[in-house]
């Protein structure tokens, strides 16, 4: 306890110091910004897409009495900062050249995020201890690694609001943590033990024991069973009877309830072909399914043109037809198409490419760096991954596939200058590195400074930066360990992006995360492989 | 001993522990009550019971868990299994959604009530009238505290569908929206949503991005006229702007035809005058169409170089492509 209070005064005293210096070089910058606001649970604060909706406001502040004591040492002053802030190029410390007199509540909320963020952009939040030459705080891999594991013990009573979404918990802490190259394999067995009462007999799991079977919880423990890895973990799965209650969600439109009864939106598209791609299912629709008709006879019939009448006006996509087009949409229908076909042949046959890369692209905004989910809103740390991760499939779509032939195995990782990037790999990588890191309170990744970290945001915040890390490029010659059906999504290959000079340094890079399973690279491979060769008929 | 443990209702009724596994990762230490509930709900699920203390047990889980599908599905299958009447079931469900605004499962819920009474009111004009307005008169209270909350106008758009109400009180109460903010938006959306969809012209099946010759004249007049005022108030608001693009495109018409327009916010041919990325934008995709690449190329230039060079990247691509047609 002394020593909490001991560093939350050396904590205050920095502050004091950088925003003295703030003030003298921003005139604009606000002086409550230079810290981190608690949150206060804004009932108003829209959080990011969440895949499956667990009420983060609820969450948030509960969580906060586990907050690590400050281990900052007292931060030196900053002599640097000067030069440093020379190396930050303008478009990251500037407002846009556009501001329109017009104040309205999103432009207020607008310039409210972009004050919060400019300390931490321009190498001035006395949150870090060190910024390196370019402006970037390392990434605080330690804390967040047992932000992660502590998120898998037990939880506190308040947690009750998460019960029908916990599997999420596993998958957003080993995905998190295998992203930042933890081992993981010692969860499988207590994983294995705590997924075996969730599944249900008629069929895919539910939220927790006794839950009905719901996309969105099935999606993360098969993931997370993939990323803990090995036959047994793999084989506690009945894929019979996940065939069989796929049948009774398909629609006769062509897309997928979430859950029997339940609602039909793009999420199930992307989860349904997850689940048949991964585990080697047969495409054939049961005959017991209300979608069955001789004109619908699979799982897959019109579920691509379900999806494209998910694109909007703008060019994005949204959950569901008529709606507005959103980020975490996006991916999902992004990358459900990467599982049906190759992307430079599916996404342009059901999408209009101009105007999705048009809207994906308006998604970044400077100078935070950082990606909004929709028109006119604000940035937060998981759109890195649910617009970020649309990258490497919107660019292998533009491109077209690389004829390069690359060993299955091969751990030899080229590398590439980035050339042919459609957006700033450089702001997202400055947004995530110095807005969206906690480092003074219990570690992990948020939505944006005056938010508390969750496992959602450090899971994808992190896959974010890896995405911009990597180059994946789709390969037409490289079918790892996948023939048959679904296998597009096993031809991708990756690339270090090393570009001169780096602003990141080169201990802040992240592992490789697949562009479509969102899993660490080689696990999506190695899980299908082992369906396809030790379930070739039912088991 | 808890609550329902010592109720002689529940006496019938043994409850099913949670069977979490051993060593369970992020197991969550219930409250009493939470705890003793969700036994009495499972063993109620494997009965397929479908009784009034359904309602009951469901409603007072909801007030520990809003986000619990299984027990909201399951509420539905039990209202519409003893006749409940809707009408009641809104008005809860109403007090709820005010107090979890982020909720999602309240909104599906909401729409299998809809549909469940629907075919019961469906010949009947006055009372779908009343009922539309009592729906949109609740979601305007909830786009007061929320005006983009996603889940609300999702519900909204179903709504729409489900009543036919691509109407011109529809339209207005959008206006309202976006005459507090012009930015939102998620009116803008819904906007295009009601004048594009409305199946009295519209083609059915038509794509968002498609030309559809079933839009009348008039109409697209109107809509431009409306996105440019728009744009007149804040030219850097993308929102009319992706509107106007998206109407244009709805009609068939070139982006030439709003050339003088689109130069009010943005020159670069003699003098230099930029007021609006957005319209640059615009004017760029606008020369290409209309085959001044070289112009097209000076814009999408300067967007990289000048007005807006954290999409440098994407501006590049632009010009690559200018060039390869």
């Amino acid at each position: 306890m002394a020593f909490l209070v001991k560093g939350n005064k050396h904590h205050k005293r920095v502050v004091f110091q950088t925003r003295a210096m703030a003030e003298k070089q921003h005139l604009t910058v606000s002086s409550s910004s230079a810290k981190p606001a608690p949150n206060l649970g804004s009932k108003n604060q829209q959080s990011g897409f969440i895949i499956e909706e667990l009420s983060q406001d609820d969450i948030e502040s509960i969580t906060d009495e586990n907050c690590l004591p400050s281990l900052s040492q007292p931060a030196p002053i900053m002599s640097a900062a000067t030069a440093r802030a020379a190396m930050i190029p303008e478009v990251f410390k500037n407002l846009s050249p556009f501001r329109d007199l017009l104040n309205t509540q999103t432009s207020q909320a607008q310039d409210k995020t972009v004050q919060e963020c400019l300390p931490f952009l321009s190498g001035e939040s006395a949150d870090f201890k060190y910024y390196n030459y370019h402006g970037l705080p390392h990434l605080d891999r330690k804390r967040h690694i047992a932000f992660l594991h502590k998120s898998l013990k037990k939880l506190p009573a308040p947690y009750v609001v998460a019960d029908a979404a916990r599997p999420w918990m596993f998958y957003w802490a080993l995905s998190g943590l295998t992203t930042m190259g933890e081992d993981v394999s010692e969860y499988r067995k207590r994983l294995m033990n705590t997924v075996r009462p969730i599944q249900n007999e008629s069929g895919g799991f539910g939220g927790g024991n006794g839950q009905m079977s719901h996309l969105a919880p099935t999606y993360a423990i098969l993931l997370s069973l993939a990323i803990v890895g090995g036959d047994e973990a793999l084989g506690l799965i009945d894929r019979k009877a996940m065939w069989k209650w796929l049948g009774r969600l398909k629609q006769p439109d062509g897309g997928f309830q979430m859950s029997v009864g339940g609602e039909e939106d793009v999420r199930g598209a992307y989860c349904a072909v997850v689940i048949i791609s991964l585990l080697n299912l047969p495409l054939d629709l049961p005959r017991d399914s209300p979608a069955w008709t001789e004109s619908v006879p699979t799982l897959l019939t019109n579920l691509p043109e379900w999806v494209a009448r998910c694109q909007t006006f703008e060019g994005g996509i949204t959950c569901k037809p008529d709606a507005e087009a959103h980020g975490g949409y996006a991916f999902c229908a992004l990358a459900c198409l990467c599982i049906l076909g190759e992307p430079h042949v599916v996404i342009p046959k059901y999408l209009d490419v101009p105007r999705l890369v048009s809207w994906l692209s308006a998604r970044q905004y400077s100078p935070e760096g950082g990606f909004a989910g929709r028109t006119n809103k604000l940035v937060d740390g998981c759109y890195s991954h649910w617009i970020g991760g649309c990258w490497p499939l919107v660019e292998a779509c533009v491109k077209g596939p690389t004829m390069v032939s690359h060993h299955a195995k091969s751990t030899n990782l080229g590398s590439t200058d980035g050339s042919g990037d459609l957006y700033s790999r450089e702001g997202l990588i400055r947004y995530i590195l110095c807005c969206c890191q906690d480092v003074v309170k219990r570690g992990g990744l948020r939505d944006k400074p005056s938010h508390n970290s969750d496992s959602y945001h450090t899971c994808y915040v992190l896959a974010g930066l890896s995405s911009a890390q990597h180059k994946w490029n789709f390969n037409h010659l490289t079918a790892k360990g996948a023939s048959g059906n679904l296998a597009s999504p096993y031809h991708w290959n990756v690339e270090h992006v090393i570009r001169q000079p780096q602003i990141y340094d080169e201990e802040d890079r992240v592992e490789t995360v697949h562009p479509v399973f969102v899993v660490p690279e080689g696990v999506a491979e190695a899980t299908r492989a082992y369906f396809a060769t030790t379930c070739a008929g039912w088991d | 001993m808890g609550k329902y443990e010592g109720d002689p209702a529940w006496d019938d009724v043994v409850p099913i522990p949670q069977d979490d596994g051993e060593g369970a990762l992020a197991q969550i230490a219930y409250a009493d009550e939470y705890a003793e509930a969700m036994g009495y709900l499972r063993a109620i699920v494997a009965a397929k019971e479908h009784s009034s203390r359904v309602l009951d047990l469901t409603v007072e889980i909801i007030s520990m868990n809003p986000a619990h599908y299984t027990v909201w599905l399951y509420r539905a299958s039990t209202i519409f299994a003893l006749d409940h009447p809707i009408q009641q079931e809104i008005e809860w469900v109403n007090e709820v959604a005010l107090d979890n605004e982020k909720n999602y499962q309240i909104w599906h819920h909401r729409q299998l009530l809809i549909d469940h009474l629907y075919p019961s009111i469906s010949s009947d004009p006055v009372a779908l009238q009343k009922l539309a307005n009592s729906e949109i008169a609740f979601l305007t209270l909830m786009f007061n505290s929320d005006s983009k909350n996603y889940h609300v106008w999702s519900y909204r758009q179903y709504l729409v569908r489900k009543l036919n109400l691509f109407n011109a009180s529809e339209i207005k109460s959008i206006e309202a929206l976006l005459k507090v903010d012009v930015r939102n938006n998620s009116a803008w959306s819904h906007r295009f949503f009601i004048v594009f969809s409305n199946p009295e012209y519209a083609t059915p099946g038509s794509a968002a991005t498609a030309y559809d010759p079933g839009i009348p004249d008039a109409l697209l007049d109107c809509e431009i006229e409306f996105s440019k005022a728009a744009i007149f108030e804040a030219p850097q608001n993308q929102s009319p702007w992706n509107y106007l693009r998206g109407v244009l495109r709805k009609g068939g018409r070139p982006l030439a035809t709003q050339e003088c327009f689109a130069s009010e916010f943005a020159k670069i041919e003699s003098e230099e005058e930029v007021k609006s990325s957005h319209a640059l934008d615009f004017l760029a995709d606008l020369w290409n169409e209309e085959g001044e690449t070289e112009k097209a190329d000076k814009a999408l230039k300067l967007l990289g170089d000048k007005y807006d060079p954290i999409r440098k990247n994407y501006w590049e691509w632009r010009r690559k492509a200018l060039k390869a047609a």
